[in-house]
């Protein structure tokens, strides 16, 4: 299994919604979130999965082995959440994956890759 | 709101920058030297046709209530850097449900010899 625990900070959200080009103000502005209900910035899903295909890779014994990945964004992150990402081997070329923040809720759950 | 399941919406070229590349990497925590991070399709693929999908007056979706709900990729191969892929977009199914939206958009890339580089999968859920 490889595992990989990262805390989230709003530095490297910013710096992802830069590197991704997706700038929406949730993930950017603390007031803007509380606006639409939020309880401040929160990660972008696609961060989460980000991190998560390094640790599919990892396992896989390289990036370039990752055929499929798919997740289901299930639980938000904000600064501060401490996520411990894993990815393990199933059966034949399939990794499971998972999520799961600092209270043991999984944030990313329906997670999978395939591998070659 | 029109439901436009099927709409299928003009392809666009991007190029694998390396300076974006290393700056996704780096964001991520990926190491730069491991070439193109599989995710990396989240600029790639979905980054140029969700937006599309976004800005299209017929499909009115509420960037407000808007949630990203699921994400699948799949890799023929991953691109290079420096190559230019081509990615178009469709709506696969746009489907509405007890006072919640569901679209999914579905993404294929392909590189300059029109062979397939990735394919995408966005459920995106907007609640009324």
């Amino acid at each position: 299994m490889t595992e990989r625990r990262v805390t989230f900070t709003r530095e490297q959200i910013a710096a992802y919604a830069e590197a991704s080009g997706d700038v929406n103000p949730i993930h950017l502005d603390d007031d803007f979130a509380r606006s639409v209900g939020l309880p401040g910035v929160i990660a972008h899903g696609m961060l989460q999965m980000g991190i998560l295909a390094t640790v599919a890779a990892e396992e896989a014994g390289g990036p370039k082995r990752l055929r499929r990945l798919s997740v289901r964004f299930a639980g938000m992150v904000v600064p501060g959440d401490t996520v411990a990402f894993t990815a393990s081997r199933s059966v034949g070329e399939r990794l499971e994956l998972a999520a799961v923040n600092q209270k043991g809720e999984a944030v990313l759950t329906k997670s999978s890759a395939d591998i070659s | 709101m029109a439901a436009v399941a099927g709409r299928t919406y003009p392809a666009v070229k991007i190029e694998i920058d390396a300076e974006r590349v290393a700056a996704f990497a780096n964001a991520i925590g990926a190491d730069p030297d491991d070439g193109v991070p599989p995710t990396f399709a989240a600029v790639y693929s979905l980054g140029v046709t969700a937006p599309q999908l976004f800005g299209d007056e017929d499909a009115a979706v509420d960037f407000a209530r808007l949630l990203h709900a699921e994400q699948e990729f799949e890799w023929q191969r991953h691109p290079r850097v420096g190559e230019t892929v081509s990615s178009r977009g469709r709506v696969a199914s746009d489907m509405s449900r007890r006072g919640m939206r569901f679209v999914t958009l579905e993404t294929d890339t392909t590189d300059a010899a029109g062979a397939p580089v990735c394919r995408s999968r966005a459920l995106f859920v907007i609640r009324a």
